[in-house]
């Protein structure tokens, strides 16, 4: 059974940048969000970055945590599950 | 494009920082002093400290009039010479951010005002007068009639290439025989809108800016910043022996992984550098990608040359970047000492970056590299004419 939190991410990332052509499943785990198959750039990245912390009460220091951040869903799910509002994160 | 530009000489020249003018900035500099103080980014809205170096007096909020009017119009009035913006003493305003900080402001009130906050966060009800300064072309109308600018006034935008961009273009009116000086007139003053759009991109992000500094986080800080140079073929003691602007058509915020394009723009300048010792003003805003990939192309091009950067004290003056550093660049060499790396320490990203002042008075010339968004490289050669 898929991870809930990191399908509720696959879903951000689908939704906050409109990508028609992706299903939320079609994302791999493990796989690199920006540079990767999903043609994430660094502009998609900041817009995906106001999303999470609004959407999970967290902040986002510098570009390079953002990037470590992003490195995949399995490691923004722990960095989401490490640094968000639990009371958001249970939502 | 390269131009060889080496008849075109700086007649004068002159800043406007935190600090002062040139002079006061250079001297500054070399006690390693760093203007940049903490400050909430969205100016009387709060938000995070970061380090935002703003010229005495002025508040980050936009006004109406704006603050920076009078220190820009005491730093217009002091440039040399008469009948500015006739046909053959044509001007070129540039900057990268004419107008947005009042269209923020304008929009910002608005919105409190729809919202019944405006009087319970301090802010007066819209002004339209804010929108006065709300375009690069209405910016730079008012400002020619405030100093008195005949109607030869182009107005250049390309983010933070936007100064070298105006004095290519005014080397290339001299060298064209359209005009017999041309005058390059820039400034960039911080507003919430500017300094929140950084912020977002994590890169503002309330550390010290270390420019070449090998870290682990990167960050930059912005600064005020106005300058001028006067151009001209008979009149200076310093010239433009070659400038130089690419873009290398990759991406609108990030650069080849490989540094080509730093490399490409630096071409013409070895050229015309052969032979000459030189040291390196470089970009340096205290990010590490760009950081290495430009002290590294600065290294392939110039070997042990030293290498500089003073925007981590002096901030990121963004459009105005290349000429507020060409002015403390000029001053460098007349006083024979060059600032170090304000702000920074060993171990450098790439190349042989001089973190302490040093004397000067070995060297030929200076090289003086800007980048910006978009992919834009610039560089020039400032050499003794």
């Amino acid at each position: 059974m898929p991870d809930p939190l990191n399908a509720r991410l696959k879903l951000l990332v689908v939704e906050t940048l409109r990508l028609e052509d992706v299903a939320p499943e079609d994302i791999p785990d493990d796989e690199p969000l920006i540079g990767g198959g999903l043609s994430i750039d660094s502009v998609d990245a900041l817009e995906l970055v106001v999303k999470l912390e609004r959407e999970f009460g967290l902040k986002i220091a510098s570009s390079e945590e953002s990037r470590r951040a992003l490195a995949s869903i399995s490691s923004l799910a722990a960095y989401v599950r490490e640094r968000g509002d639990p009371a958001r994160l249970a939502s | 494009m390269a131009d060889p530009g080496n008849r075109v000489r700086i007649a004068a020249t002159d800043c406007l920082t935190p600090f002062g003018d040139a002079a006061a900035t250079l001297a500054a500099l070399l006690r390693g002093e760093r203007a940049l103080k903490r400050v909430p980014v969205l100016g009387r809205e709060g938000g995070d400290l970061v380090p935002l170096a703003l010229i005495e007096g002025r508040a980050l909020d936009e006004s109406e009039p704006p603050e920076w009017l009078s220190p820009l119009s005491r730093l217009a009035r002091s440039i040399p010479g008469e009948g500015w913006g006739s046909a053959r003493r044509p001007i070129f305003v540039t900057g990268s951010n004419f107008g947005v900080g009042a269209l923020y402001a304008y929009r910002r009130s608005l919105a409190a005002v729809t919202q019944g906050t405006a009087s319970a966060a301090g802010l007066e009800p819209p002004k339209e007068d804010f929108l006065k300064w709300g375009d690069p072309g209405a910016c730079v109308a008012r400002l020619a009639r405030e100093f008195g600018w005949g109607s030869q006034v182009t107005v250049f935008s390309h983010a933070c290439v936007s100064a070298h961009l105006g004095l290519l273009q005014a080397t290339r009116a001299l060298e064209a025989g359209l005009a017999d000086e041309a005058l390059v007139f820039t400034f960039d003053f911080l507003s919430p809108f500017v300094a929140g759009g950084f912020h977002a991109l994590k890169i503002l992000n309330g550390e010290w800016p270390a420019p070449y500094e090998n870290r682990p986080t990167g960050a930059i800080g912005l600064g005020d910043g106005a300058a001028y140079a006067v151009l001209g073929k008979g009149k200076g003691d310093l010239c433009l022996a070659a400038q130089n602007l690419h873009n290398e058509m990759y991406h609108v915020t990030g650069n080849r992984p490989d540094g080509s394009g730093f490399a490409a723009c630096l071409e013409p300048i070895v050229a015309a550098a052969k032979g000459r010792r030189v040291w390196m003003k470089g970009h340096g805003t205290g990010t590490l990608e760009a950081g290495r990939l430009e002290a590294g192309a600065l290294a392939q091009a110039f070997g042990e040359a030293p290498l500089v950067g003073w925007k981590g004290s002096l901030g990121h003056t963004l459009g105005s970047c290349g000429v507020v550093e060409l002015s403390l660049a000029a001053q460098a060499i007349r006083v024979g000492r060059t600032p170090g790396t304000v702000g920074s320490r060993a171990p450098a990203l790439a190349g042989a970056v001089a973190f302490d002042a040093f004397d000067n008075r070995s060297f030929d010339a200076v090289v003086c590299a800007s980048n910006a968004f978009g992919g834009s490289h610039a560089a020039f050669l400032l050499a003794h004419a």
